[in-house]
């Protein structure tokens, strides 16, 4: 009995102790293999093709994602910033004023567009996004070569704490784990 | 992955499967959606907080509050530190307000009674409903609570279009005074009183500190007067009455007078003052007949104890009488007021530390008198349609009264409260107010100064309420009344520039910049002189009669230092949870009786006793409390809620069914202090939700206080002499070299894990205990801002409240058999971020470490919850999740988290981290400006923030320039427990000063 309670009671505290790291994954998966995790086959609801937008037409990140550098968020761009430009730019084939026309419609009935969320750190982490972008981290060190994806792909992921700590270590930033975890 | 599968993959593995299917629910499998806006609001970015400067409509104080708001989303409240009330500090209350907005019991939208239910109506029918019944009905009846001065404005122009009779109510409602400050000086008002320079203050029962008047300005000013200042100069403060409530316990000395015998001892000490009246004026008669000798068998006090006492009165620099108060509204109320008044006229106060220029202008002038009138026209049947707003009367008026009886029997009745209660659950009509935090408003706390409340957020969406100015607006339009304004919003501002005499462009930037400040100045025409003059009543200043048995103890029912009448507010975690600052009771009532009343008896704390008075009788565990006469126990209002929500019902016993339905005869006040009444024992013991370790410090040096005589000469007790031990395992004591200096920890040897000593800042913390006033504040502000969650009861009984702060209270001194020193020391606990801390060595998981910056962390993914941590720290301040407490708060309720914090999961240990996301708050934002490092004063805990007392600095303890540093080389800086044990501490408390010896300084 003694016994069969002490390796109950093993496999309990090793299975919470491991907790940290199995909420930052994508998954059962994602936790057994060590190649990071597959580009997300989640559709978006509009095929925003990061690469004309941030390649050929050389918008800077932050024109859309406009809070990175004062707030711990990105920020997602509300529909009126699409609308600022798609006004009067319809997109060339008809498959990019198909989508043009959705970001439209979209605008027009007052509704947000429901994107499908790429990147997430778990619950009990802090990433702020300002003190990364006044270190002069570079958004594609974390986020892949964005301005070459059609579709965005989960790069670095799953977001582990040993991928956070690889960055740190090289920059000589705090590795107090206070500083994300609170 | 060649040698196969590595430990840590294993225990990922492991960690799924044996965790089972809640670890499923964590993983990021399921598509989440991030929801942009379509039009972003100009003001908000995403992850930044934005602050609306608003005011708090929880009392009739109104203190100006900082909103913090996320997302468009209300997450904090705070104290508005430029506004002229309470200069940034906030009660319990005020922050509670954040659950009366997302109170989950909020009526969802307007509902009228149909086939005995209430069932959901739109806004444009319940409009059109009440018209109609307005326009058939005979005699309408509207009974208002507390109102700002442009909602009684629409009320009472309500009223006069719909010919609707306005009553107004405040069970809190300070009549008596009102009334005594008509007769002397011909100013019906509630003076405003100057405690920051008094060096002498008396209080003839006014809890000033919790309840009374502007309870959190008169902190902030207490704490000023009473703390000791730099030359070693110390207010003294004596408290009169025959309970101690938390104002009393801030006494240096208590007065223990028999119940309702104020008014004598004030009189008699005016005769000592004024030469035996010779120098009364117009009172030279009734002074003149009130000598100690003739006052001391109905007081209970030695003649000498009057005489020194009206002596010390008059001989200080500046004094001040306060009260009675609400509590001590007898029979014989005004007389009472008026009896302080005369003492505060012929020490010469009146005009200078007693104020009626700018008197307090918060409360709604009415009394009881008005309500009663309102009853005997329900119960004449002569009323058919009654409307309630902002008030609760069903449960605030007293049982004897019968207002509950009455009401039900009126045909048609119509709430505007926002969530159930006892009135408005037998409503026919419901017309749900919005919340304060979601509505246009102001007040008017003192002359000159417009306190504004503008909406920090949309309506909660789940809840479709209206603001009552506008319902009653649009209806006296639907009668064919309409006003000149479209809505409230414009009716409070066209107000505002009519006072102010502006408009157009002036009044614009005028009224923008008072929104942005909180407040509004406007002109007022008042110097504030006062004539005395002969008393048009006449008047008996002796005890007044009580109820009952005269062999039994008196009833003394005070309004709650958490709930104030709770008339409103009863249905709010935060403040049931919340230990009382005496009794550090949490949830439940009891009724204080003195130990030896109780031993006579043969009951002890936890009986439960039948309290029986002629009006009525209610079943509540017993408490022997030191601080009550032995002929008075005593009964907190705001209990015993029957109707108002999942947190509110059940919890206590409502002390107003032991009272009469009476009204003083002069003023019309409610008699709160009427009756006596008996206690039977039921048989039954009580487990009682107290926090309370012991409330003695058995001599341990917790919190030691030191003679305001031997100030100046302590230097030889602190510092250099001091000598510091460390408990090992083996060898019991070693002393450790130490100067004892908290910027030198750690000290060699305790350099522990990753600890930079130079590294900088260094957090630190100093609590001035002569400062602290044991409000609890703080324990509130901090769960507001920490996501600490409410237990409930039960969990409370088994000791696992989760308060990060820990209001300790100890009594050293209180004693209600004669006047004399009474002494209770407050502590604020909380995690004393030691440097040598006991904690950190036995966590398995260095989930508790100290950070280089001197703070003891807390890591909730690495903690597994052995708790041992908890075992091993000597200051109690780590709390554990035993149950996932955060997940069964309903919706809205859970809006109220602070998305900057973690919020935390059973199985794991927290307490306080100092607040670490203000720090990281601050950090970040001197780096976006480039600027090196934090300056002082930018990082500031909630509890530091809310303090009304100013008790508490904190700061970078490593900059000798920043204020810590400073205040922790005051003689009275002391350590808790480290001499002891070595565990330096980065929290450093003063020492409390007092006017009696206290032993070598220690306790």
């Amino acid at each position: 009995m003694t016994k069969r309670w002490f390796l109950g009671s093993a496999t309990v505290l090793a299975a919470l102790g491991s907790l940290a790291f199995v909420q930052a994954q994508g998954g059962e998966e994602a936790a057994v293999e060590s190649a990071p995790a597959p580009a997300t086959s989640a559709e978006q609801p509009i095929a925003f093709p990061h690469s004309i937008h941030a390649g050929t037409d050389r918008i800077p990140c932050m024109y859309c994602h406009f809070s990175a550098e004062r707030s711990v968020d990105a920020g997602i761009p509300p529909v009126r910033t699409c609308i600022g430009c798609h006004q009067v730019i319809n997109g060339t084939t008809p498959a990019q004023q198909r989508e043009i026309q959705k970001v439209r419609d979209y605008f027009n009935r007052g509704e947000a567009i429901p994107w499908v969320r790429i990147y997430k750190v778990s619950d009990h982490v802090r990433f702020p996004h300002m003190r990364h972008i006044a270190a002069e981290i570079d958004c594609t060190e974390c986020h892949g070569a964005v301005a070459e994806m059609a579709v965005i792909e989960e790069v670095n992921q799953p977001l582990g704490m040993g991928w956070c700590i690889s960055c740190h270590l090289e920059n000589d930033a705090s590795r107090d784990c206070a500083v994300c975890h609170y | 992955m060649s040698d196969g599968i590595k430990r840590r993959e294993f225990l990922k593995v492991l960690g799924v499967s044996g965790a089972g299917a809640s670890m499923v629910g964590c993983s990021t499998e399921e598509v989440e959606r991030l929801i942009p806006y379509v039009t972003p609001p100009e003001e908000i970015t995403p992850g930044v907080a934005t602050w609306y400067a608003s005011t708090c409509n929880e009392c009739s104080a109104h203190c100006g509050l900082w909103v913090k708001t996320r997302e468009g989303r209300v997450v904090m409240v705070e104290g508005n530190p430029s506004h002229p009330i309470s200069k940034g500090g906030l009660c319990s209350r005020g922050h509670s307000s954040l659950q009366g907005l997302y109170n989950p019991d909020r009526f969802t939208g307007p509902m009228a009674r149909r086939n005995g239910q209430l069932e959901p109506i739109t806004w444009e029918e319940a409009e059109q409903m009440l018209a109609e019944r307005l326009r058939a009905s005979s005699a309408p009846l509207l009974i208002a609570g507390g109102a700002g001065p442009s909602m009684s404005s629409v009320l009472e122009m309500f009223a006069e279009a719909a010919g609707v009779g306005l009553v107004r109510n405040d069970p809190l409602a300070d009549a008596p005074l009102r009334e005594a400050g008509r007769m002397a000086y011909a100013r019906a008002a509630i003076p405003s009183y100057d405690l920051e320079s008094a060096d002498f203050i008396l209080s003839f029962g006014a809890d000033f500190l919790e309840t009374w008047g502007s309870p959190v300005a008169y902190t902030k000013q207490f704490s000023q007067a009473s703390g000791v200042d730099e030359e070693g100069h110390k207010s003294e403060f004596v408290f009169v009455g025959p309970r101690l409530g938390l104002t009393g316990m801030n006494a240096d000395e208590w007065v223990p007078i028999a119940p309702g015998s104020e008014g004598l001892l004030a009189l008699a000490m005016a005769n000592v003052i004024s030469a035996g009246g010779r120098n009364a004026g117009p009172y030279a008669d009734i002074v003149s007949a009130f000598t100690p000798q003739s006052v001391a068998q109905a007081t209970g006090l030695e003649t000498d104890t009057i005489e020194s006492l009206a002596e010390r009165f008059r001989s200080a620099g500046t004094s001040v009488a306060l009260g009675p108060g609400v509590a001590g509204q007898h029979r014989n109320a005004t007389a009472a007021n008026l009896a302080v008044l005369i003492l505060n006229e012929v020490a010469g106060n009146v005009g200078t530390s007693v104020r009626y220029g700018d008197a307090e202008t918060g409360a709604v002038e009415t009394s009881f008198s008005d309500l009663s009138g309102a009853i005997s026209a329900m119960q004449s049947g002569s009323v058919d349609l009654v409307m309630v707003y902002g008030c609760n009367p069903v449960f605030s008026t007293p049982g004897g009264a019968g207002f509950a009886a009455a009401y039900a029997s009126v045909g048609f009745k119509v709430s505007f409260a926002s969530t159930m209660d006892e009135t408005a659950a037998q409503a026919d009509l419901v017309l749900p107010d919005h919340h304060a935090l979601e509505s246009w408003g102001d007040a008017w706390p003192r002359p000159g100064v417009v306190s504004l409340q503008q909406p920090a957020m949309q309506p909660v969406p789940l809840f479709d309420s209206k603001a009552t100015g506008d319902v009653l607006m649009s209806v006296a339009g639907l009668l064919g009344q309409g006003f000149q304004e479209a809505t409230f919003y414009d009716f409070v501002r066209s107000r505002w520039a009519e006072a102010s005499g502006t408009s157009g462009d002036a009044f614009e930037a005028l009224w923008k910049d008072a929104l942005r400040r909180g407040f509004l100045e406007v002109p007022v025409d008042d110097d504030g002189a006062t004539a005395l003059r002969t008393p048009d009543q006449a008047m008996v200043f002796d005890v007044p009669s009580f109820d009952g048995s005269a062999e039994d103890p008196v009833l003394v029912v005070y309004p709650s230092p958490r709930f104030g009448d709770g008339a409103l507010n009863g249905n709010r975690p935060w403040l049931h949870e919340l230990p009382d600052p005496v009794s550090k009771m949490a949830w439940h009532s009891w009724v204080e009786v003195n130990p030896h009343t109780a031993e006579r008896m043969g009951l002890r704390s936890g009986d439960v006793v039948t309290v029986t008075s002629p009006h009525g009788s209610v079943e509540v565990p017993l408490w022997e409390y030191p601080g009550v006469r032995e002929d008075v126990v005593a009964l907190a209002m705001g209990g015993g809620h029957t109707d108002a929500g999942q947190y509110a019902d059940g919890n206590g016993v409502n002390a107003m069914d032991l009272l009469p339905g009476e009204a003083e005869a002069l003023s019309g006040s409610a008699v709160y202090m009427a009756t006596r009444v008996s206690l039977a024992a039921t048989g039954r013991r009580y487990k009682m939700a107290t926090i309370e370790g012991s409330s003695t410090q058995s001599n341990r040096p917790i919190t030691p206080a030191v003679a305001i005589a031997e100030l100046g000469h302590a230097e030889e007790d602190h510092g250099e002499g001091h000598e510091l031990k460390e408990l090992q395992g083996v060898g019991g004591f070693v002393p450790v070299e130490t100067e004892g200096r908290p910027q030198d920890y750690p000290l060699e040897g305790s350099q522990h894990g990753q600890y930079d000593p130079e590294a900088h800042p260094r957090w630190a913390m100093a609590i001035d205990l002569d400062k602290c006033t044991g409000c609890s504040a703080c324990v509130t502000a901090c769960q507001a801002e920490n996501n600490v969650p409410w237990v409930g009861e039960q969990q409370v009984q088994m000791g696992r409240d989760m308060g990060w702060i820990r209001l300790e209270r100890y009594y050293e001194t209180v004693d209600a058999t004669h006047a004399g020193p009474v002494d209770v020391r407050f502590m604020p606990m909380l995690c004393q971020h030691c440097n040598n801390a006991p904690c950190e060595p036995v966590c398995p998981v260095y989930a508790t470490y100290h950070s280089p910056n001197g703070i003891n962390q807390q890591v909730y993914n690495r903690c597994v919850g052995t708790r041992y941590c908890a075992n091993n720290c000597p200051y109690k301040v780590r709390v554990f999740n035993w149950y996932r407490y955060t997940d069964a708060i309903p919706e809205p309720l859970n809006w109220q988290w602070n998305p900057d914090v973690t919020v935390r999961d059973n199985g794991v240990m927290e307490k306080c981290s100092f607040c670490i996301q203000r720090i990281r708050e601050a950090e970040n934002l001197a780096k976006i400006e480039g600027r090196e490092g934090v300056p002082d004063g930018a990082v500031v805990p909630a509890c530091q923030s809310t303090c009304p007392a100013d008790a508490i600095v904190f700061g970078n303890i490593k900059d000798p320039t920043s204020r810590v540093a400073e205040v922790v080389e005051s003689e009275r800086t002391y350590r808790v427990l480290d001499e002891l044990i070595n565990t330096q501490p980065g929290v450093s408390y003063l020492k409390k000063v007092t006017f009696h010896d206290v032993e070598s300084g220690e306790h």
